[in-house]
């Protein structure tokens, strides 16, 4: 017998009528694009699990404002948007990725280097790949770092990212051009590129 | 076995190829350079939050206490077996030794012991009394040419300037910061 998976919008609904499983089903089904989103705009595990925590208690306790003609996960990134937008704009000093941060569990090198499946070598650079993206992330303004996050690591669309950053459509594009062209101009001056592999990196 | 991942590389150079490549219609490079650059993002796993975190999240909106299971760790299962092994040994010890006591000492030995104590104790809170009157009387001697109106003036003087330094310097490290961008490759 094939299990009923419950819709986001039934989920709602359960926790609305007080069932604490519904709710924690919906952490549970969130709580990876959510802590990822978080993670990449303020590059601290800790942090980044404190403001993950703060946004599904938000969304808890603000749940009988939420219009089910939206979507769940766009209402979600909204407040998590606001609250890393928040937090960033408090003044709290963000942590630079290190360069030396071989270990760092959770970012983009950890993730990137998958040694048992390739050559020393290609692992070694993957590596190296995974630490000038997150170098290029960290770079961009937060907006901008939101928006490339929501875009492409979440795949969110364009109204999607609008409803939760609150900006007008075109804003977002031009944001989400801009970025890229940032990121990509990072990413050259980093060393990377067609036939620039190794080469301005090495130096 | 580990699953082998498409690399990034190839979606990589054909995002940046894309963004450098002048021949191709800009609707057309934005098209190539947002489906690379989506290929770049998905052959990165999403990240996680340690385990219990919805836990966490049900105990922090109080919907349940947070319960911690103290004897999770091994470690301190381990340590908790060996005290408890130490004890039993150390118990096993006590019967013999209080018979060996009470064969040793008798009440006036014990009334001895006790007075001896208390004259120990009653000479080392004198020593001490002693040594906290020589302190006393170095600070007083050395308070007294602080107490000059210049010395004062100079010691307020520094400490403003501190306060000021420190506030200073704190407002650099925490104030709100400008979310406008500065191209720090520029």
């Amino acid at each position: 017998m094939v299990e009923h998976v419950k819709t986001d919008a039934e989920l709602v609904a359960g926790t609305l009528r007080g069932s604490q499983d519904a709710f924690r089903e919906l952490v549970v089904r969130f709580e990876r694009p959510v802590y990822s989103l978080v993670q990449r705009m303020v590059h601290d595990p800790a942090t980044a699990e404190d403001l993950a925590q703060e946004v599904f208690v938000k969304a808890y306790r603000r749940l009988d404002s939420f219009d089910p003609q939206w979507k769940f996960s766009s209402w979600l990134f909204k407040i998590a948007h606001n609250t890393t937008i928040d937090h960033l704009r408090r003044g709290v000093p963000e942590t630079v990725p290190l360069e030396s941060d071989e270990e760092g569990r959770g970012d983009l090198s950890a993730v990137l280097a998958d040694e048992g499946a390739e050559s020393p070598a290609a692992a070694a650079e993957r590596r190296d790949l995974a630490r000038s993206l997150e170098r290029a992330i960290s770079r961009l303004r937060p907006e901008y770092r939101q928006a490339v996050l929501m875009f492409y690591a979440q795949g969110a669309s364009y109204q999607e990212i609008c409803e939760a950053t609150g900006l007008p459509l075109g804003t977002v594009k031009t944001n989400l051009h801009r970025a890229r062209r940032e990121l990509a101009e990072a990413m050259t001056a980093l060393g990377w590129g067609p036939g620039e592999t190794g080469k301005a990196r090495a130096s | 076995m580990t699953a082998m991942r498409p690399s990034p590389h190839d979606a990589l150079n054909r995002w940046l190829a894309a963004e450098r490549d002048a021949s191709l219609e800009a609707g057309d490079a934005a098209d190539v350079a947002d489906a690379a650059l989506r290929e770049v993002f998905a052959a990165l796993p999403q990240l996680a939050p340690a385990a219990g975190f919805a836990d966490r999240v049900l105990a922090r909106a109080g919907l349940q206490p947070a319960t911690r299971d103290v004897f999770a760790s091994r470690a301190l299962r381990l340590a908790l077996v060996l005290s408890l092994i130490a004890v039993s040994f150390g118990a096993l010890w006590v019967p013999p030794a209080v018979r060996v006591l009470a064969r040793l000492w008798t009440l006036s030995d014990a009334v001895q012991l006790g007075v001896r104590a208390l004259a120990e104790g009653s000479r080392g809170l004198a020593t001490a009394l002693r040594v906290g009157e020589w302190l006393f009387a170095l600070g007083r001697a050395l308070s007294v040419p602080l107490m000059t109106p210049q010395v004062m003036a100079a010691l307020t003087a520094g400490l403003l300037v501190s306060g000021l330094a420190f506030r200073f310097l704190r407002d650099q490290l925490t104030g709100e910061r400008s979310l406008s961008y500065v191209d720090p490759l520029g």
